[in-house]
């Protein structure tokens, strides 16, 4: 027992060692060896759910570029490495993607400090950083080898603003943002697009993520009387502040971003979110072909599993790394180069997808204007609730 | 103005959740002085029994509560037994270390039988509501305010009148004596632990009712607030864990009434930091209660040090510092690297706990400290990065030491806890002082190392400055251990109230400890921030000082060889495992585990 344990000990540490080494030396170009993708995110830690996602999207995805002939008749892989989304991981994780001459491009990390630790060893070692869910607004300032497809908050909040001021017909907002870097950069163009649009802010408000009772905050809200509830937020702590909004006695309209677009927010919200509104990216019942056949792939892959916007985003990443690859080949400079080049691939999330070279980010995400009702996601009717 | 009863009011609901955790950290801190880590976990597997009765057993309320009740308590039973009883004759600091490998090991066992994803648990009270103030309370408020209060009357019943609660308070007040008047301590520990999990489990299965939500990352926040709650109340005093943690609920509700959410925490962690100041054994500590024991000092495991000869060790640093001309890969570099600046922050821990016994559980924010103070400095002031690093250390030095100095007259876990209130004060300011600090945007943009004038970009180089640095702090510290000055620094520790009596001025001593420490921690936040590029306020977190202080007990407490070897193996460790991807962190808390369990003193043994 303790033999053998010593045994995969030392050989595991070897390999650990050993591993730029050996790699280097193996062959680069074996064309029935596939090509492979790193990825660094959160598979343990506080943030698992969302690597967790990652992985439903990529390989639904996966199984479709195979199906489809692969790269070039090549398969594509990805090699999944647990940052916990931790600075300190991911930066050891990217020395170790580039000195893996198998690793073609990189997709993660999953928050900001990880990602961002981890840029300028990627930007040096001229190997793409595709971070696709990375909205911070610098993540793309860091090098012409940081392209990402998330959404920027530039783009979408502006819509929620106007779903919720010209669509609702909301006049005086107070805005509960999550006191992220993602939250606080969203609430800012939230707050200057409804502005724009007329409506006063009375009041904002800013929770960290381990935040579970909102009570007293929520009072504070209600003093400051306003006639609509902005939530900023992810779907947990979404369906929290709804709930515990209806306790402390607050009936006005709430109206939320993407980010909570979740079969969990229905269900960790129960009778509390009914009628919340929600501008979203991705919507399961638009009839949009990419869409449908995401859903449909999703649900029997996973066992009637319903997909949500994370393993969406997911999803269209893989595609959209397919892409590149398929324009660039294996070398990591044509690669960077590619991203250039790609036109309107199918997306779930953008319809198609072409990058704006100067941002190295994807313009025109698809706008859904939802609303649930009786416990679901449907597309709102165009009346105020 | 009507709205402060209900500000009262949600004070007073948060904080009877806050009882339900706090009142058995209380009954374990009574009996066995130990903060246990794990009582978060318990809360954790408490709460997904909870939904397995609830969502597929579909049991009644009743039994869903006495089935989460035993089943905690069994888990509870096993931790005793096997984590901690093992651990009763070595040093105070083991079983401390032991509750927070548990509690990984916990986390981690439910985080793959259930998967990461929240899940809700429906509350299985009617929704009826009544209205009070603005707000409204339901059933549900009332059966936790019912199930804290009634839980602390009874144990106080308990622990006053029955036999078994006289067994457990004699061993609270003198373990030994207890023993020799023939109490079975063993099945007094077993009882407490039993009854703590039970309340624990039954605890995590209200709150996840509460909210309708569960998740695995909800462990260690519980463990936070409870620990404030408890301690505020007065360690080990049950009917004061309720008055803490209700009196936290308020302080934090009112908080956020006056200046807004997100100082919300920053009033929880003042408040502590407050009554350990004003009254260190908490608001409710009898007079009589025995002064806390160092938690190092006289209780350090009789070990004798490995003496790593002088050659092996410059065998050693040359080994590593001409490592970068082997053939080795920058993923390894990189690796090191980690481990170097781990090793730093690990020689300034190693210094205020090992050498003068304050255990630091806040230790990340010297860390942070210095890496604000470098990063800003060369961003908007463009200093050379080199001066940068240099200020960063000195600015944790003096605001470090200045920060920790209110803590000097502890003894202790309150040492260790005022230290982590620290910690998260220091963290919840940054995300708060906007102007300076950027807040939740961070900092982005941050200069590269460099040094002359050179960048230091390439892994190797890198690598070598990180290492270099090392060195010469570690030398530095050597020099200082073996001096006149070490010598009444271990004086403190061993026996602070000899050391008085001999003339010593304890805090001028420990003020010179953290200087030197928060020096070495600030340097290493600094050479952090410049090589990642960007910080933000999660960048040195509780998660960090907590892995500084496992390098330090792992290598063994006040040794320098010590600290690196440590800082290497637990950087290594996790990178070693890193194929067993989810099950990374599991075989880290068993790891953990066994090294506490086979090897207290550390592997290189206490100096």
């Amino acid at each position: 027992m303790s033999n053998i344990n010593r045994r995969t000990l030392i050989k595991s540490s070897l390999a650990a060692v050993l591993a730029g080494t050996a790699l280097s030396r193996a062959a680069v170009a074996d064309s029935s060896e596939p090509i492979l993708l790193g990825v660094s995110g959160p598979l343990t830690g506080p943030n698992a759910q969302y690597g967790t996602q990652w992985k439903q999207g990529f390989d639904l995805a996966l199984d479709e570029i195979l199906a489809a002939g692969g790269i070039n008749g090549r398969k594509l892989a990805y090699s999944f490495e647990d940052s916990q989304s931790d600075p300190r991981q991911s930066v050891a994780i990217a020395q170790k993607f580039v000195s893996d001459p198998r690793i073609v491009m990189e997709l993660g990390d999953f928050s900001s400090p990880a990602s961002m630790a981890a840029s300028p060893i990627y930007q040096r070692a001229g190997l793409v950083q595709f971070g696709f869910t990375n909205s911070h607004p610098d993540f793309t300032k860091g090098g012409d080898y940081m392209w990402s497809t998330s959404v920027s908050q530039a783009d979408e909040q502006p819509l929620l603003a106007k779903y919720a001021v010209k669509g609702l017909g909301l006049t005086k907002l107070a805005v509960l943002h999550l006191n992220t870097d993602w939250g606080r950069t969203s609430r800012d163009y939230f707050v200057k697009a409804a502005k724009e649009y007329g409506a006063e802010i009375a009041v904002t408000e800013g929770y960290i993520a381990e935040e579970r009772d909102f009570r007293s905050t929520l009072v504070r809200v209600r003093d400051a009387n306003p006639d609509g509830l902005i939530l900023i937020s992810y779907y947990s702590d979404g369906a929290l502040i709804a709930r515990q909004a209806r306790q402390v006695g607050l009936k006005q309209t709430m109206c939320a971003a993407s980010s909570v677009y979740s079969p969990k927010f229905l269900e960790l919200g129960g009778d509390a979110v009914e009628d919340v509104h929600v501008g979203t990216r991705y919507f399961p019942e638009d009839p949009r072909p990419e869409v449908q056949k995401f859903i449909a792939g999703f649900k029997k892959k996973y066992n009637g599993l319903e997909p949500d916007a994370f393993n969406a985003y997911a999803y269209d990443a893989m595609n959209m790394a397919a892409a590149v690859v398929k324009i660039g080949g294996t070398d990591r400079r044509a690669i960077r180069d590619a991203f250039a080049k790609v036109k309107d691939v199918s997306s779930v999330i953008f319809g198609t997808a072409t990058f704006d070279v100067e941002s190295r980010r994807v313009k025109g995400a698809m706008n859904a204007e939802l609303v649930v009702r009786k416990g679901q996601f449907a597309l709102w009717d165009g009346k105020p609730t | 103005m009507s709205s402060w009863l209900d500000y009262t009011i949600n004070g007073l609901i948060v904080g009877n959740v806050y009882a339900l955790v706090a009142v058995g950290l209380a009954l374990i801190f009574g009996v066995s002085r130990l903060i246990n880590f794990a009582q978060g976990s318990i809360y954790l597997v408490g709460a997904y029994i909870g939904w397995v009765a609830v969502v597929q057993l579909h049991t009644p309320l009743p039994l869903t509560i006495i089935v989460v009740a035993v089943a905690a308590a069994l888990v509870g039973l096993i931790i005793e037994r096997f984590g901690l009883r093992p651990l009763q004759n070595s040093v105070r600091i083991a079983p401390l270390l032991a509750t927070i490998g548990i509690s990984f090991v916990l986390d981690q066992l439910v985080m793959l039988t259930f998967s990461p994803n929240p899940r809700a648990l429906p509350s299985q009270l009617p929704d009826v509501r009544f209205q009070v103030g603005g707000g409204t309370i339901g059933p549900l408020d009332l059966l936790i305010a019912g199930v804290g209060i009634t839980s602390a009357v009874l144990l106080f019943v308990f622990l006053r009148y029955s036999k078994l609660g006289w067994a457990i308070r004699a061993t609270a007040q003198d373990r030994d004596a207890a023993m020799q008047m023939g109490v079975d301590v063993n099945r007094v520990n077993q009882a407490v632990f039993g009854i703590a999990a039970a309340l624990g489990g039954v605890s995590g299965l209200l709150v996840g009712m509460y909210y309708n939500q569960i998740d695995t990352a909800m462990s260690l926040q519980a463990t936070l607030k409870g620990v404030v709650a408890e301690v505020v109340g007065g360690a080990g005093n049950v009917p004061g864990a309720v008055v803490g943690s209700l009196l936290l609920g308020l302080v934090e509700s009112y908080g956020v009434a006056v200046f807004g959410t997100s100082y919300r925490n920053l009033f929880a962690f003042l408040l502590l930091v407050l009554v350990l100041v004003l009254r260190p054994n908490g608001l409710f500590a009898s007079a009589r209660q025995a002064p806390p024991e160092p938690l190092t000092g006289t209780f350090i495991a009789p070990s004798r040090p490995v003496r790593v000869p002088r050659w092996a060790l410059l065998v050693a640093v040359g080994g590593f510092a001409i490592l970068p001309f082997f053939p080795v890969s920058f993923y390894v570099l990189q690796t090191l690297i980690n481990a170097w600046l781990l090793g730093m922050l690990a020689l300034s821990l190693t210094l205020v706990a090992g050498t003068i016994g304050q255990v630091s559980l806040g230790h990340a924010a010297l860390l942070a400290i210095g890496a604000y103070t470098s990063a800003l400095l060369s961003l908007t002031l463009s200093v050379p990065v080199g001066l940068a690093i240099i200020a960063g250390g000195l600015m944790s030095a003096a605001l470090g030491t200045a920060l920790i100095s209110p803590s000097f007259r502890l003894r202790g876990h309150y040492v260790s806890i005022a230290t982590l209130a620290i910690g998260e004060i220091v963290s919840l300011v940054i995300l708060n002082w906007e102007s300076v600090t950027r807040g939740p945007i961070g900092i982005s943009g941050i200069p590269p190392l460099s040094l002359f004038g050179y960048d230091l970009i390439s892994a190797t180089s890198i690598y070598w400055f990180s290492f270099a640095v090392m060195v010469v702090l570690a030398l530095l510290q050597a020099r200082l251990l073996g001096s006149h000055l070490g010598r009444s620094f271990r004086a403190i520790r061993d026996d602070d109230i000899a050391a008085r009596a001999y003339g010593l001025s304890l805090n001028r001593y420990k003020s010179l400890a953290f200087i030197f420490g928060g020096f070495a921690a600030g340097v290493s936040g600094g050479i952090a921030a410049h090589l990642y590029s960007y910080i933000n306020h999660e960048t040195f977190n509780t998660q960090q000082s907590i892995l500084a202080l496992t390098v330090v007990i792992l290598g063994g407490l006040g040794n320098v060889v010590g600290a690196v070897v440590g800082s290497v193996a637990l950087v290594g460790l996790p990178e070693v495992f890193r194929i067993a991807a989810e099950y990374r962190i599991l075989i880290y808390g068993i790891v953990l585990l066994l090294l506490v369990r086979f090897r207290p003193q550390g592997l290189l043994g206490t100096i």
